[in-house]
């Protein structure tokens, strides 16, 4: 068991080490070599960070989904499966909210300075901060609610929540908004250029690299906190029974 | 000083370091955050010392 934990140690740290460097390399070719864009300038840069964290913020829901439906499954048939699905869950929650949060906030420092205004309601702005709150709520669900089903319903609330996701998605595609239409897959005009490609690619992947480390670190200590908790609980069992002679 | 536009006085020098300002306090808070908790959940799991030491009846 030591042994096991000694290996995912170094694995980690190796990780880390490989996301860092992906995440310097990044921010070098994003801030130093990348061209600065002939209509927007410097300001455009964040795209770099923008765009990657957005689409992360995008993904991540659906391992909270996915998490979420396999904990209804496994509730009563698995407990002890049950709680691993439900690990990966509010990891992925809380790192949705992270990658959200930076989506929203760049977003908004990008749009007073491109369009001079902080916020709109379009439906892209809108239908993402609409993510965010669902997801924060999730979080005040698990962390409020005393019922003995907190679980069960956070689950519920999630696959009610990934719905928002296509939604964010395709809305510049439904709507007419006040955000630009998708860079990539948007039609003929679509597309930075070839110079801006490595800086943007770098990015994803550091950013990518840097959000499952989060989900796997995060996963880890709700581990330790289930087993601390069923810890406690078996004390509290040994105590009761020991009173009881 | 290549960098040096992204200091200057202008609102996209601002908002830009604003931005990268953000992510990296975000991303660097949570995994901080993180990194507490799991100290703090490594000390709640090690054994209490008085359920390590032998009780009467197991003398």
């Amino acid at each position: 068991m030591a042994k096991r934990s000694c290996i995912f140690g170094v694995a980690g740290m190796v990780w880390v080490v490989l996301t860092l460097t992906a995440i310097a390399y990044a921010t070098r070719l994003a801030l130093v070599v990348a061209p600065t864009e002939a209509t927007m300038g410097n300001v455009q840069r964040i795209f770099y960070y923008h765009v990657p964290t957005s689409m992360l913020s995008l993904l991540f829901p659906y391992v909270n989904f996915m998490a979420s439906l396999f904990y209804l499954y496994w509730r009563r048939r698995d407990p002890l499966r049950a709680l691993t699905a439900d690990a990966v869950a509010i990891s992925a929650a809380e790192v949705t909210v992270v990658y959200s949060s930076i989506c929203l906030l760049t977003g908004m420092l990008w749009g007073r300075a491109a369009w001079g205004i902080w916020w709109t309601w379009d439906a892209r702005l809108t239908s993402m901060l609409l993510l965010w709150l669902l997801y924060v709520s999730y979080l005040m669900l698990r962390k409020l609610s005393s019922t003995g089903q907190t679980q069960t319903l956070a689950a519920v609330l999630s696959v009610f929540a990934a719905i928002d996701v296509p939604i964010v998605y395709m809305s510049i595609q439904w709507w007419r908004t006040q955000h630009p239409a998708p860079v990539f897959g948007g039609g003929a005009d679509s597309g930075i250029d070839p110079s801006m490609m490595p800086a943007f690619v770098w990015n994803v992947v550091g950013w990518a690299m840097w959000g499952i480390f989060l989900l796997l670190y995060r996963y880890g200590l709700e581990r330790r906190r289930q087993e601390s908790e069923q810890a406690s609980a078996l004390r509290a069992i040994e105590g009761t029974l020991e009173i009881a002679q | 000083m290549k960098l040096s536009w992204m200091f200057g006085s202008s609102m996209e020098a601002h908002h830009l370091l604003a931005s990268y300002i953000i992510v990296w306090l975000v991303q660097g808070g949570y995994a901080a955050w993180i990194a507490w908790q799991w100290r703090r959940t490594g000390k709640e799991l090690q054994p209490d010392p008085a359920d390590l030491s032998p009780r009467d009846e197991d003398a």
